[in-house]
């Protein structure tokens, strides 16, 4: 509305310049720390290049940038590997169990990567069930799958799922007349699949790809657990801040300023891919699952069943051990008992779990709330500032969970902003780093609500205020919730920032599963994982049976 | 109770591009005034200037007499039906329909008074409770028209509101804006591109090219007197031939090709003895003659319709022209014949080959045989 331009002190404004504050506190001020801290002499205080040339001096320390860009590169190419074809079977073959198929990848995508980690330690790891089974058996010395190896079968395992939410809802679009075109030509099923098919969705695969890139490099946990020996950029980050020895302020400022900017190139990459190819599509006729016979079909079931059952696999043996009796919560003794949810109910102190929930539900309201104020003011008010904010909100999306902790901690470590320890600075980085999915679902929404909703109600003596709360808030919800219920469940899971963040008083349940984890208290970490991973199924469920829908936006 | 709306010199800018470039009209009070005229005219943008989502770059919009140039849009107590009906979607057609009165400090009572009152005229009563996706588009229509009507606003503006019906329910729902429109007997600006449309349902019609307002007039003067040649070619369809006048002492004749010549009575002094004028002739304006005397032509294509028959004829000069023919009146012409035709010169409309303006002179012997 033109109107909005002449009157400049409206409530808008006021809202855009509290945002912009909001983000210049907790983004803008912590990064500007982290570059500050990279390139100032702690001791002298001068300009200096010595932490960042010290990274690239050591083989010590560069190597983890190629170990992280080895393991990312792998397991991005064996997740759309394995995500194309499940995603391509799963529209054009009739599998039985689909739906539920649909909800088993969606849930092992939900799941916190180390977790998979510490489940696949206990199957595959030097004594895991099926390592001691066959060394035993066959006389093997197999010493358990670590390192390199591990991690890529971890990574790839919980990556492929996001692979296949995104190609499946390419193909949902893809007009199944362009298929019958093709096969009337005379292509052949497979030809068809890799000249028509492929070709149209390569915009999505290289999304898809891309986004899988930046969560694999930037994930702490899973190379913490598993990688043993073989150290990435985020745990050389995590353990050069932690150590108590040489706690290098500047050097861990410029790995973390080293590893923005690869994010970031990453970022700006997919940027412009995503503008580059994108064909606009829509199908007037949706491709149609048709039943198979004969071998095909049994090749494609037992495709889809054995990697869905791979992807579930590490929750159903978390589950599963939870219920295990065990010697002083590390070896088990075999039959089944409810100890490890009486030692973690009532035994520790419940307020873990309780906290994941408190500070959790006080970072969904802070997302939600903004979420909609900065998808609308980018959407509706566009003007240099609200373009501004735009780009700023997407920040997180580049910033590594384990940047993000440490920048909070150089920035709020002192007065006047001395919030470190407290479970405000908790619920802040959890705001932060999960409000992009928020903001996205919800400015994908408001395109596509007509101005002349608003218009309307203005014509009919509405406020602007009004007409905002009254008609764009309800009708703008379910694009809302479809994101917020993403930002939930990664809010509960997150682990990154929280490892550098927590203290005592503020420790959620991934930290517990993973401190747990790392004392070897296998029993206790197995309890805290299940309730995490009912908490974020039952959370799904709810989102699914509320909204009708069976996708979330990711 | 009816208001009128002045529009003075208005000035509309996006940027630097003058969209508008000070037009005026004047709308009296409860009538249905519309806006006619091709895609990119300026039309949407004259409207919004009207109910104020458009900044006004000068001149005034006055309502009854009072500037309301500055006055915001909730308190310009106007209604707006939208192309897209703009519809809430999380609300069912009762509370749509009570939104606008919701504002308006009313008792309960008197808003459930008027929101039944409403639904009986727009006659969607059955569907009160209904959520709009389970409304058809003209019931869509009628919810938009209800909810703009209901709060018993000075003006209402539609813009384009029937392009998104088919053609059967076009026709349905513009008899019904009509009707209700006189019912409720508020002054109505209306928007269309469809000028059959503008002719069914206006009292008056303000033709628009570009920004600038060709013609104001009641449907009938503007179809038989259009003042240019814009306005004769956009509204119905309208044959152009060349001709020459050609005055002897006090009578004007138009000189036709194929020496064909006949006199006209009602045409300007403008017109100078030899000058090359165009003439609009209408379809139905045309003889077809049994005798050589005429312009010569071939029926290209004849299209039979029940009521009357069309030709397609290809003149000798290559123009192509469109006739029609009551159908009671004789055989189809077979295609390839040859055939003369005659213009009824007291119908036919004559413009100026430079400036494009009319050279009738209304008022002057208008009836001849
Ligand atoms: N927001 C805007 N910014 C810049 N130019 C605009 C804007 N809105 C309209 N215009 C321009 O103003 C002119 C008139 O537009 P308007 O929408 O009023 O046309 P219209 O007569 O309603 O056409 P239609 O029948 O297609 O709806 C067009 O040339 C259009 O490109
Ligand atoms: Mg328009």
């Amino acid at each position: 509305m033109k109107l909005g331009k002449k009157n400049k002190f409206n409530t808008w404004n006021g809202l855009t310049i509290i945002i912009l504050v909001f983000f210049a506190v907790f983004i803008i001020f912590p990064l500007f720390l982290v570059l500050k801290k990279s390139m100032i002499d702690t001791q002298t205080g001068e300009f200096t290049f010595t932490y960042i040339s010290k990274f690239f001096e050591r083989k010590f320390y560069w190597v983890t940038l190629m170990n992280s860009f080895k393991v990312t590169v792998v397991s991005t190419f064996l997740s759309v590997a394995i995500g194309l074809p499940i995603a391509y079977l799963m529209r054009r073959v009739k599998v039985k169990g689909s739906k539920i198929i649909e909800i088993l990848i969606i849930i092992s995508y939900i799941s916190p990567p180390f977790i998979g980690a510490y489940a696949w330690i206990q199957l595959l790891g030097r004594s895991g069930v099926i390592t001691s089974f066959f060394n035993n058996t066959l006389g093997l010395e197999f010493e358990g799958i670590y390192g390199f190896s591990g991690i890529v079968l971890v990574l790839t395992l919980q990556s492929f799922p996001l692979i296949y939410i995104y190609i499946s809802g390419a193909l949902k679009n893809l007009d199944n007349s362009l298929n019958e075109a093709a096969e009337s030509l005379g292509y052949s099923n497979i030809q068809r699949f890799f000249k028509i098919i492929i070709p149209l969705i390569i915009p999505t695969i290289l999304a898809s790809s891309l986004l899988v890139f930046m969560r694999v490099i930037a994930d702490f946990g899973t190379p913490m657990l598993i990688g043993e020996g073989y150290r990435t950029i985020p745990v050389l980050i995590y353990t050069q801040f932690m150590s108590e020895v040489g706690g290098d302020d500047g050097f861990a400022a410029a790995l973390c300023a080293i590893f923005i900017v690869v994010t970031l190139v990453l970022f700006l990459i997919q940027r412009m891919v995503a503008r580059h190819y994108s064909y606009s599509m829509s199908a007037l006729k949706p491709m149609i699952t048709e039943k198979s016979t004969g071998m095909k079909n049994i090749l494609s079931h037992g495709f889809v069943y054995l990697t869905v059952l791979l992807a579930i696999l590490p929750q159903l043996v978390v589950i599963f051990t939870s219920f295990l009796k065990t010697e002083g919560g590390q070896v088990y003794t075999g039959g089944f008992s409810f100890d490890n949810y009486k030692n973690i109910l009532f035994g520790k102190n419940l307020s873990v779990i309780l906290n994941t929930y408190k500070m959790g539900l006080m970072a969904i309201i802070i997302i939600i709330v903004f979420g909609i104020l900065i998808a609308y003011l980018t959407v509706r008010k566009r003007n240099v500032i609200t373009s501004i904010l735009d780009t700023i909100s997407m920040f997180p999306f580049i910033i590594p969970g384990s940047v993000l902790g440490i920048a909070f901690l150089f920035a709020f470590s002192d007065k006047p902003l001395a919030w470190s320890g407290t479970a405000f600075i908790m619920v802040m980085s959890f705001a932060i780093r999960r409000m992009p999915y928020t903001i996205r679902s919800s400015t994908a929404i408001i395109g596509q609500i007509s101005p002349s909703i608003e218009e309307a109600a203005i014509s009919l003596g509405a406020s602007e205020t009004k007409t905002f709360v009254k008609v764009m808030v309800p009708m703008m919800m379910p694009g809302v919730m479809a994101g917020a219920i993403m930002s939930w469940i990664t809010v509960i899971s997150e682990l990154s920032s929280s490892i550098i963040l927590y203290t005592n008083n503020t420790q959620t349940l991934t930290v517990s599963v993973y401190t747990e984890v790392i004392r070897g208290n296998y029993g206790n970490a197995s309890a805290y994982s299940t309730i995490l991973t009912l908490t974020s199924i039952i959370s799904l469920l709810v989102f699914f049976k509320l909204t009708g829908k069976k996708e979330v936006s990711v | 109770m009816s208001v009128a709306i002045n529009i003075e010199d208005v000035v509309k800018r996006y940027g630097d591009q003058t969209v508008i470039n000070g037009l005026s009209i004047d709308i009296k009070p409860g009538e249905l005034f519309t806006l006619l005229g091709p895609s990119g005219c300026g039309k949407t943008t004259l409207l919004r200037m009207i109910i104020g989502f458009n900044s006004i770059e000068g001149g005034a919009i006055k309502i009854d007499d009072k500037v309301v140039n500055n006055i915001p849009i909730s308190k310009r107590n106007m209604g707006m039906v939208f192309q897209n009906y703009a519809i809430f979607p999380h609300m069912n057609v009762k509370d749509n329909i009570g939104f606008g009165l919701k504002n308006k400090k009313l008792d309960k009572s008197e808003i459930e008074s008027r929101i039944a009152d409403i639904l009986k005229v727009v006659q969607i009563e059955d569907f009160k409770n209904r959520m709009p996706d389970k409304l058809s588009g003209g019931q869509q229509q009628r919810v938009a028209l209800a909810r703009a009507i209901v709060i018993h606003p000075k003006v209402l503006l539609m813009d384009e509101p029937l392009s998104n019906l088919d053609a059967k329910l076009r026709i349905e729902m513009r008899n019904a804006i009509k009707n209700i429109q006189q019912q409720v007997g508020i002054t109505t600006v209306y928007v269309t591109h469809d000028q059959e449309e503008a002719l069914a349902i206006s009292d008056r019609i303000a033709v628009m090219n570009k920004g600038i307002i060709q013609q104001v007039g009641k449907p009938k003067e503007l179809y038989e007197r259009p003042s240019n040649l814009f306005v004769s070619k956009f509204i119905g369809t309208s044959n152009v031939i060349k001709a020459k006048v050609e005055r002897k002492s006090d009578d004007v004749y138009l000189q036709f090709s194929d020496g064909y010549t006949e006199q006209i009575r009602n045409i300007s002094d403008r017109a100078t003895n030899n000058a090359t004028v165009l003439v609009s002739v209408r379809p139905h304006e045309f003889i077809i003659s049994t005798d050589q005397d005429g312009i010569k032509g071939i029926v290209q294509n004849n299209m039979f319709l029940g009521v009357n028959t069309h030709y397609f004829v290809e003149l000798e000069d290559g123009n192509k022209v469109e006739v029609i023919q009551d159908a009671e009146v004789a055989e189809i012409i077979p295609e390839g014949q040859s055939i003369s035709l005659k213009v009824k010169t007291n119908r036919v409309n004559v413009f100026d080959v430079e400036n494009e303006e009319s050279l009738i002179e209304e008022g002057v012997a208008n009836e001849v045989g």
